[in-house]
């Protein structure tokens, strides 16, 4: 008997979460480079003596939080939307390795506290607050870790026998041949995108503190160049990693996936081109564009690895789109209310700057 | 079963859920009270030009974007991901059910944490007006988040005519979703002032502090005013069986003591030593108020889960995920279809193994093993193999808050073997399932499988021995789906003479009655307390006693044997009550 569990009815057809999915889950990735990216700077600049680069730490300190906070609103409809779709998959991976699943919270509770505690002490405590900080980062990368062996068990009902020799969930997927690879690609990633939001984030401070925002800028575009470089090679690694049928999934066997693919590597290409003559709307846009074709690639990834085991969701008979629309009529006022917060914001900035 | 158990025995998942939601539970109230009290207190504050408060309520504000949106933010996602690791079932069916509820909810927890930076970070920068209008937007935002979720843990308790349609707002605007959220919002505004204590005990200027404190504690005793009656309407508006569950369950009458208590003191503290005497308070006043507060909403929040037993979603699946639509499926072979587990052929080699499996799947999601909470050892101590078999086929019915055991009679045996055998170490006795009818395990086993034995004893009445022992041996004719009765001569002549009536009288042995006991009182209370309670009572004291067992405890049932067999019973326990059979 097939351990993929019985999955149960869709409310309405697959493709809106798909749609749904793929729409969210890059918001949710850049904001988590965002807040790695700014992370490793801050942690950089304020190992580095000078008083400009403790401003900029500070800045980024304060930033932090922030960016803590909205990578783990943004993780919420990705992670809801791929229950509705791949539940009976993550649900039976989580449980195998339920202690570590479930020390996302307390660890994720320690860094939130971490950072505020790094940003609202920041000048009293100095340079003691260089080790916050480097814990905050190590168990950042750690939640990474744990999401990446999740995210690779779920795709493999083959090595959730693990289970039975393992029903206390202690149990991480180390077996697995991509996972290394693809968690490096991942966190490489968050390096370069992070850096590139730095960059990004430098300009608010442009009146504020020009020489912070200066050296914002330049830091965060060179360490997105040489990151993004470093991806490259990660990336190759964790396509040769894949298993070969997976691979060639972008070598031709889906006409799609492969113009993907294509389309992916000259953004890279572009990117590094702007990125190289500092020309940071665009080298931002093209970022945004290749995080969205990265995800789309994942996703055939992920088809690939599910061929075989996905059981296919019967859809409810009676449809009812009313409370898609409960969401739509939501989402579409909480825009407009974070629309207006945001603006009275910078507004009110522009008043005291 | 359909998804793998995370197994920690001594732990349970009950206990997990519990050190999480509780606390989420108490600082989600917060985050929606908390935003009320910031707002109307900053427009107070403005109103009345009263600088003092206004930086009261921005340094409230500080503590408040701590507590709330960091430890509720990631302890609501930790809820998540709790009930996806020890009700993985259930929580699918409620992702799947309210998908664009819970997407919708998601959309103002966004809003919430935007406008509560933004009325942190821009608290002295930001124009009055557009501040407090921040503000606002902050509680509408926490409020309809409430309104949300409301409706959905409503639906888990009542489901009222989703069960029938489902029908997205039929599970929504369900029967206890208007009470429960108009109680929710109030304990929420209550937990709001409770919160503010802690701000208030720290203010420097002792004028300021009774002023504040006195400010605070209205506040409580105005939310305390609603939460009363609105609790009580919540109550009210229960289903017939959940008050039931609420009136016998044992834990939840403890609860209920508790809350009441609970309640009482808070007001009295509220009133006295924060309100009618501000300067006692301090920050011991502030946690003992709060500990009061804790023990109320747990008290409230232990009574709605028990309440929804034996159900995780009432009327749709058992507290351990089993759909109740596959239960007569399941009755075939629960561990044949068990995706999950390492025995799915159940025989006499590996009954224990078989049990162990079964323990994890139908009792583990409310019993530990060796934990702190609802311990299966102790609760088994009592029981003998027979006494727990038999218990099995009726716990649903002795005590509503538990699901049926689900599964066959050998499963029910392994069940029973483990809890019996495996975990006290007593002597297992694979008896006749029927007390030693040989004629009774066969119709049990060989006819039940396709329908129920009525069938078979209906077929029967009025027949002759002959002509019963004729139609066994031809069931072919008919039912072409049948097979002829193929076993042994001495078993054709037990089943007969069941089916006859002839077996009853022939066979039936002398009733034990310390049989009786082990099996039928054990389960819930040791021995030793029938013989304390008879031990200076004459036999017709003990038997009138045992007539009359609901006097005692409203929990039991009455004795509804034979004149013989409560003979039988009174004389045991008397013999015993005496120090034995001398």
């Amino acid at each position: 008997m097939s351990l993929v569990p019985t999955p149960d009815q869709l409310p309405m057809a697959r493709g809106y979460f798909d749609a749904l999915l793929l729409l969210t889950f890059p918001l949710h990735l850049l904001f988590m480079n965002a807040m790695i990216g700014s992370a490793v700077i801050a942690l950089w600049s304020h190992w580095r003596k000078d008083p400009v680069s403790e401003r900029l730490a500070y800045e980024l300190a304060k930033a932090l939080p922030l960016l803590i906070a909205f990578t783990i609103n943004f993780g919420i409809p990705p992670l809801l939307f791929a229950q509705v779709i791949f539940g009976h998959y993550i649900y039976s991976s989580s449980v195998i390795i339920g202690v570590f699943w479930l020390m996302v919270i307390p660890v994720l509770l320690v860094v939130y506290f971490g950072a505020y505690l790094y940003d609202f002490k920041f000048w009293s405590m100095g340079r003691k607050g260089l080790p916050i900080l480097a814990i905050v980062i190590a168990l950042m990368a750690s939640i990474g870790f744990i999401f990446t062996n999740n995210m690779t068990l779920m795709l493999d009902p083959e090595a959730w026998k693990a289970y039975f020799n393992h029903s206390g969930g202690a149990y991480l997927n180390l077996k697995e041949a991509t996972l290394y690879p693809r968690y490096i690609h991942m966190m490489i990633g968050a390096c370069a995108v992070g850096s590139l939001s730095v960059a990004c984030l430098s300009r608010l401070w442009t009146k504020k503190d020009p020489e912070v925002a200066q050296r914002g800028l330049s830091i965060g575009m060179r360490l997105f160049f040489v990151t993004t470089c470093a991806q490259l090679i990660a990336g190759i690694w964790f396509l040769l990693s894949l298993p070969a049928d997976i691979m060639k999934i972008f070598m031709g066997r889906s006409p799609l996936a492969s113009a993907i693919f294509i389309l992916a590597l000259v953004a890279v290409i572009a990117v590094l081109v702007t990125a190289w003559q500092k020309k940071l709307l665009l080298c931002s846009i093209l970022t945004v564009v290749l995080v969205y074709l990265m995800t789309f690639m994942r996703a055939f990834v992920r088809e690939g690895y599910l061929a075989k085991t996905y059981v296919t969701q019967a859809v409810e008979t009676n449809q009812d789109y009313t409370p898609l629309g409960l969401f739509v009529v939501t989402l579409v006022i909480g825009i407009a209310l974070v629309a207006w917060m945001v603006k009275v914001t910078l507004n009110c900035d522009e008043r005291t700057s | 079963m359909n998804y793998p158990v995370w197994f920690l025995p001594e732990i349970g998942g009950g206990m997990l859920m519990a050190i999480i939601a509780i606390t989420h539970v108490f600082v989600s109230h917060i985050a929606v009270g908390g935003g009320l009290y910031l707002v109307l207190t900053e427009m107070k504050a403005r109103r009345e030009n009263d600088f003092q408060m206004l930086e009261f309520v921005k340094k409230h504000s500080k503590f408040f974007m701590l507590v709330s949106m960091v430890y509720g933010g990631v302890t609501g996602v930790g809820i998540w991901f709790t009930i996806g690791l020890i009700q993985p079932d259930a929580t699918s069916e409620l992702i799947h059910t309210f998908v664009f509820g819970w997407a919708a909810e998601w959309v103002w927890f966004l809003v919430e944490i935007v406008a509560l930076l933004v009325y942190y970070y821009k608290f002295n920068s930001m124009d009055e007006r557009n501040h407090i209008r921040v503000g606002w937007i902050y509680f509408a935002a926490a409020w309809l988040s409430l309104f949300l979720i409301n409706g959905i843990i409503g639906f888990m308790l009542t489901p009222g005519e989703w069960i029938n349609n489902h029908n997205f707002w039929s599970g929504f605007f369900n029967p206890t979703f208007w009470p429960s959220l108009w109680f929710r919002f109030a304990i929420a505004t209550l937990l709001a002032g409770v919160f503010a204590f802690f701000t208030t005990a720290f203010i420097d200027s002792k004028a300021f502090r009774h002023k504040m404190t006195r400010y605070t504690s209205l506040w409580c005793l105005i939310s305390t005013a609603v939460v009363i009656p609105t609790g009580y309407w919540y109550l009210k508006a229960l289903p017939p069986m959940a008050q039931e569950i609420v009136s016998v369950s044992p834990t939840i009458a403890n609860s209920i003591k508790v809350g009441a208590f609970s309640t009482a003191l808070f007001i009295i503290l509220v009133t006295i030593c924060t309100f009618w005497k501000p300067k006692l308070h301090n920050l011991i006043t502030a946690c003992v108020v709060s500990l009061c507060a804790i023990s109320m909403m747990g008290s409230f929040e232990w009574i709605r889960e028990a309440g929804r037993r034996p159900y995780v979603i009432s009327q749709q699946r058992y507290s351990n995920g089993i759909p109740l639509s596959r239960v007569a499926e399941l009755n075939n072979g629960f561990l044949a279809q068990s995706k999950w587990s390492t025995v799915t052929e159940v025989d006499d080699t590996n009954l224990e193994q078989a049990g162990a499996e079964l323990f994890k799947f139908q009792c583990y999601a409310c019993h530990t093993l060796d934990g702190v909470n609802n311990d299966i050892r102790i609760r088994t101590a009592n029981s003998t193999f027979n006494g727990m078999v038999k218990y099995l086929g009726v716990m649903h019915e002795k005590r509503p808050f538990m699901p049926p055991f689900i599964g066959s009679d050998i499963e029910k045996q392994a069940l029973a073997a483990y809890l019996v055998g495996t975990l006290h170490g007593k002597e297992i006795t694979l008896a006749p399932t029927a007390g030693g009818n040989i004629g009774q395990q066969i119709l049990d086993d060989e006819c039940t499988m396709c329908h129920g034995s009525d069938l078979v004893v209906d077929w029967a009445d009025g027949m002759s021995v002959a002509d019963v022992t004729q139609g066994l041996l031809t069931l072919s004719e008919i039912d072409s789906s049948m097979e002829d009765f193929s076993g042994s001569a001495e078993q054709l002549n037990a089943l007969v003479a069941l089916l006859t009536g002839t077996a009853v009288a022939n066979s039936e042995p002398a009733f034990d009655g310390g049989g009786f006991l082990s099996d039928d009182c054990a389960m819930c209370h040791g021995l030793d307390l029938v013989y304390e309670w008879a031990s200076d009572l004459t036999q017709e004291q003990v038997a009138d006693g045992l007539r009359n067992l609901s006097q005692i405890d409203s929990s039991m049932e009455d004795f509804s044997g034979t004149d013989v067999e409560l003979e039988a019973v009174s004389t045991f326990i008397v013999t015993e009550a005496k120090g034995g059979t001398q």
